[in-house]
């Protein structure tokens, strides 16, 4: 354990000792400051994962609280009443979350606010709703303050433990890459559709919780102001001054905004009133937080973990490893990571075909630009083939071409099956992995998490499954997790697998989007422009693990690439593309020595001179 | 039916002047302000007090007919402090960064008005006098008629500043792109000041005209009017003035008409939420909203 670890624990054992011995009155306090931080909790899994914000929590915590006194009241067992609670507000939630499928960001936003409103004036203005009148015995159990508290802590634990395996399962990671890269994300299998609504849903249940445990608590729900938009506001404020994304910051800025008004009733000196001041200086603080913190507490505790990391070896060995790759013995290291090409696939290959990937008369037009005109080419099994060509002459439109990011008309067929009209996520469950120009991964993830996000299509089970730890799943992220150590161990990338991608090199997050490619287990790998950003000894190294990759892992590769020699050293043959057609094709040294070749990409001086100056 | 249409447009009006802000702000920052309504609100609350009280160490009582301007100015100085201090700090920031700001600063300001003038309705007689006209078999008080009017020059002015003035141009060049606009010389702060310190001053106008045709404010009244208009602007396109007050007066009828014969509680709000919801599905950037533009 590294020290920061250490004072973690000791800190949060020493929290719960001390709330444990404050008395009836605050213990009292303290489970309704627990149910604000788990509905806090659940706000910041939709803000931290998806980056949308909602301003309908207190609604939804309303509708969660008023459900299970209800249900109560009409002889449920509190168990049943507390699951039906969690189900409405989920329901509530997933339905608030509908229009995040046609717009996004601040709209967004705004229907919530909406949404707020209406659930304020039409819902719970009826008794029907609101549980007037009605109670929810408490059961035997949980008669005591400190029963109840324990009960509200466990539900919190309960949360920090599903928030943790979102952080770690098919879903969470759905989310972020859902949130970043929308569109590439359908290239590792990603649903976006599916992802958006699931995050909502969760959101809700979680604060579906809350609204139980603030029902056990009262019994019967006389006052609505905790279901109300300055409510909502205030959950915001919870999140973003606690660090969205940090449980540590939230519970902390819980505490802050919601226990100290009501235990210091009084501040000394001043004799202002607590309870008063507290509001305003939390939406001040609110304020402050976003323009000078914004990761709030949370990012001060990691600054302090890290301070006190530098005091041990290990802690110090850990916060900074060397950011480049470690060279690897690459003859061993492939024959160690082929088992990385034994994926299942619904589609086996039946019948001899001539190349492994054939375009027909592929065209894509945006509006009245035509990118690629007719282009005819084939990349047969076993082949690194090059594409080159000046910049605009249609090379990445190429590959998202095939990778389905863009209309096509023609013909591509991969393994003699039809790819125009299947979906990214068909295309890579069919076996075509791909890396971009400018990176299609979470910055904000590790390494590891990013390189598990690419094999998204090879978790079978749905996300939601996979976050209960239900069914196959767990043997899916097992699976998945041997396959990202294997690829890291390739790429010499392992010592990096805890690094949040966003703290690399440049070059090295190329890398780290090849292993990714990679573990997804493809046939065909689509490399654009790997080598950008790198150095002359890194690219040849990079060069040598493509051939590496064709030779020991039998994988076929098309790269585009603007460095010359690379190409001469490993590509099997070139294709050269120019204003979206096809100029020449053969070998690396016959089409590197056409003269429109030269003109067209190499460039006129090096015409001249007779030669690639790179 | 006439009637409620006639009310409902101008409440309609009333909120689109708080919307136009916001289109403004929005068009020159690319952030979305919920703080719009609680900016005139403290305005107009500071009017009143002035005017009851008279000002802190004068001792003069402001005339009535004063607490309009001293709302619009106000609420244009509150614009010029907050864009200083807070959001100029905040346009290179992804836009959910400047709503939580302007979300925190709604909230700060209606905490303080709580705090400054209490939770007790301030009822304020009309700025513009107490008289009513007659419109197809309606009576529309001062205020209301006052709303249309200023939505409509408001509404003018706006177009042709930002269309046939050099400073608007520099507005619709910081909207297109900040950096691009910064290196061909646009003053670029300068914009960012003017849209916050333009939206106070509307803040304040509306303010003081919706205190006295809805019978009074307590501090949040403004923010929950000012939902109104966000809802008008992002039905409109958030980037279109005229958009936004197509939006506004489509709520502020729609909320006249479905009150006034639906007994259901609540029936307004959902209307307004199908509303958005309907405009918002079936046509994503709003109604006279540029493409890509939200």
């Amino acid at each position: 354990m590294t020290p920061s670890r250490i004072l973690g624990t000791v800190t949060v054992g020493a929290a719960i000792v001390w709330s444990l011995l404050a008395g009836d009155v605050r213990l009292s306090i303290l489970v309704g400051v627990t149910a604000t931080a788990i509905a806090a909790l659940g706000l910041d899994v939709l803000v931290a994962r998806t980056g949308q914000l909602s301003l309908a929590h207190a609604a939804f915590l309303g509708i969660g609280a008023f459900t299970v006194v209800n249900a109560g009241d009409r002889g449920a067992p509190w168990p049943l009443a507390l699951l039906a609670g969690v189900v409405a507000t989920t329901f509530a939630a997933t339905i608030a979350g509908l229009p995040s499928l046609r717009i996004r960001g601040l709209q967004i936003a705004i229907t919530t606010l909406a949404f707020q409103v209406f659930a304020e004036k039409f819902l719970f203005t009826r008794d029907d709703v609101t549980a007037a009148g009605r109670t929810l015995e408490r059961p035997a159990f949980l008669r005591g303050d400190v029963q109840l508290y324990l009960f509200a802590l466990s539900c919190l634990a309960l949360v920090l433990l599903l928030r943790r395996r979102l952080a770690v399962t098919k879903g969470g990671r759905s989310f972020q890459a859902v949130r970043d890269v929308e569109a590439r994300a359908q290239c590792f299998g990603v649903q976006p559709g599916p992802s958006k609504l699931l995050a909502y849903a969760i959101s809700g249940a979680i604060v579906g919780l809350a609204g139980g445990v603030l029902a056990l608590k009262a019994g019967s729900i006389s006052a609505k102001d905790p279901f109300l938009l300055l409510e909502s506001l205030q959950l915001v404020a919870i999140v973003v001054v606690g660090g969205s994304g940090s449980a540590a910051g939230i519970l902390t800025a819980a505490v802050l905004v919601k226990a100290l008004p009501q235990i210091i009733t009084e501040i000394p000196l001043v004799h202002l009133r607590a309870d008063r001041v507290v509001p305003i200086a939390s939406a001040a603080l609110l304020v402050f937080a976003v323009v000078a913190q914004p990761t709030g507490i949370g990012g001060v505790y990691r600054a302090i973990g890290r301070a006190v990391d530098r005091f041990s070896p290990r802690g110090r060995r850990e916060a900074r490893p060397d950011p480049r790759p470690h060279a690897v013995d690459l003859d061993a290291a492939a024959r160690q990571a082929v088992t990385l090409r034994s994926v299942e696939r619904e589609f086996q290959l039946q019948m001899p075909v001539r190349a492994l990937l054939e375009a027909r008369d592929v065209r894509v037009a945006f509006g009245g630009v035509v990118a690629i005109d007719g282009v005819s080419l084939e990349v047969r099994r076993g082949e690194i083939v090059g594409l080159i060509g000046a910049n605009g002459a249609g090379k990445s439109t190429f590959f998202n071409a095939v990778s389905g990011l863009v209309p096509v008309t023609g013909s591509i067929r991969f393994r003699g099956v039809e790819l125009v009209g299947a979906s990214p996520a068909r295309r890579s469950a069919l076996g075509i992995a791909r890396t971009f120009q400018d990176m299609g991964l979470v910055r904000a993830e590790t390494v590891r998490e990013n390189v598990l996000l690419a094999q998204t299509w090879l978790a079978r089970a749905p996300a939601a499954v996979s976050l209960l730890g239900l069914g196959t799943s767990v043997h899916d992220e097992r699976h998945l997790r041997r396959r990202a150590g294997l690829a890291l161990e390739l790429f010499g990338l392992e010592h990096l697998a805890e690094m949040s991608l966003g703290e690399l090199p440049y070059g090295t997050m190329r890398i780290v989007e090849i292993a990714a490619a990679v573990a997804a287990g493809p046939d065909l790998l689509l490399l654009d422009e790997a080598t950008a950003g790198l150095g002359p000894e890194e690219s040849h190294a990079l060069g040598d693990r493509f051939v590496a990759l064709r030779d020991e892992l039998g994988l076929t590769l098309v790269v585009i690439e603007h460095h010359v020699p690379l190409v001469a050293r490993v590509c099997d043959y070139v294709y050269c593309l120019e204003s979206g057609a096809l100029i020449a094709e053969g070998s690396p040294s016959d089409v590197t020595a056409q003269p429109r070749v030269i003109e067209s990409f190499l460039g006129g001086s090096a015409a001249a001179t007779g030669g690639a100056t790179r | 039916m006439i009637a409620r249409i006639i009310t409902g447009l101008s409440a309609g009006a009333a909120y689109a002047i708080v919307a136009v802000g916001v289109v403004l702000i929005f068009k020159g920052t690319k952030a979305l302000s919920v703080a719009q309504g609680e900016i005139g609100a403290f305005g107009f609350f500071l009017g009143l007090r002035w005017a009851d009280r008279g000002v802190p160490g004068l001792g003069w009582h402001v005339p009535r007919f004063a607490t309009l301007l001293i709302a619009i100015v106000i609420g244009a100085l509150v614009g010029a402090v907050l864009e200083r201090t807070v959001m100029r700090r905040l346009v290179t920031r992804p836009p959910l960064d400047a709503l939580i700001a302007t979300l925190g600063i709604a909230l700060f300001l209606a905490l303080l008005e709580k705090e400054m003038f209490g939770t007790a309705t301030q009822f304020a007689p009309s700025p513009v006098g107490e008289w009513k006209i007659e419109l197809l078999g309606t009576s529309l008080t001062a205020p209301r008629v006052i709303a249309i009017v200023s939505v409509l020059i408001v509404a003018a002015a706006v177009w042709l500043f930002l269309n046939r003035t050099k400073f608007g141009l520099a507005v619709l060049a910081t909207t297109g792109d900040p950096v691009v606009a910064r290196v061909l010389g646009v003053p670029v702060n300068r914009v960012y000041r003017f849209t916050w310190v333009a939206a106070g001053a509307l803040s304040g106008l509306a303010a003081a005209l919706l205190g006295p045709a809805f019978g009074g404010l307590t501090p949040f009244d403004m923010t929950r009017f000012s939902l109104r208009a966000l809802a008008g602007a992002v039905i409109g396109g958030l980037d279109s003035v005229w958009g936004a007050i197509v939006g506004c007066l489509a709520i502020g009828v729609l909320e006249g008409v479905v009150g006034g014969s639906v007994s259901t509680a609540g029936a307004p709000e959902l209307a307004v939420l199908a509303l958005v919801l309907a405009t918002l599905l079936l046509r994503p950037r709003g109604l006279l909203g540029a493409e890509g533009a939200a």
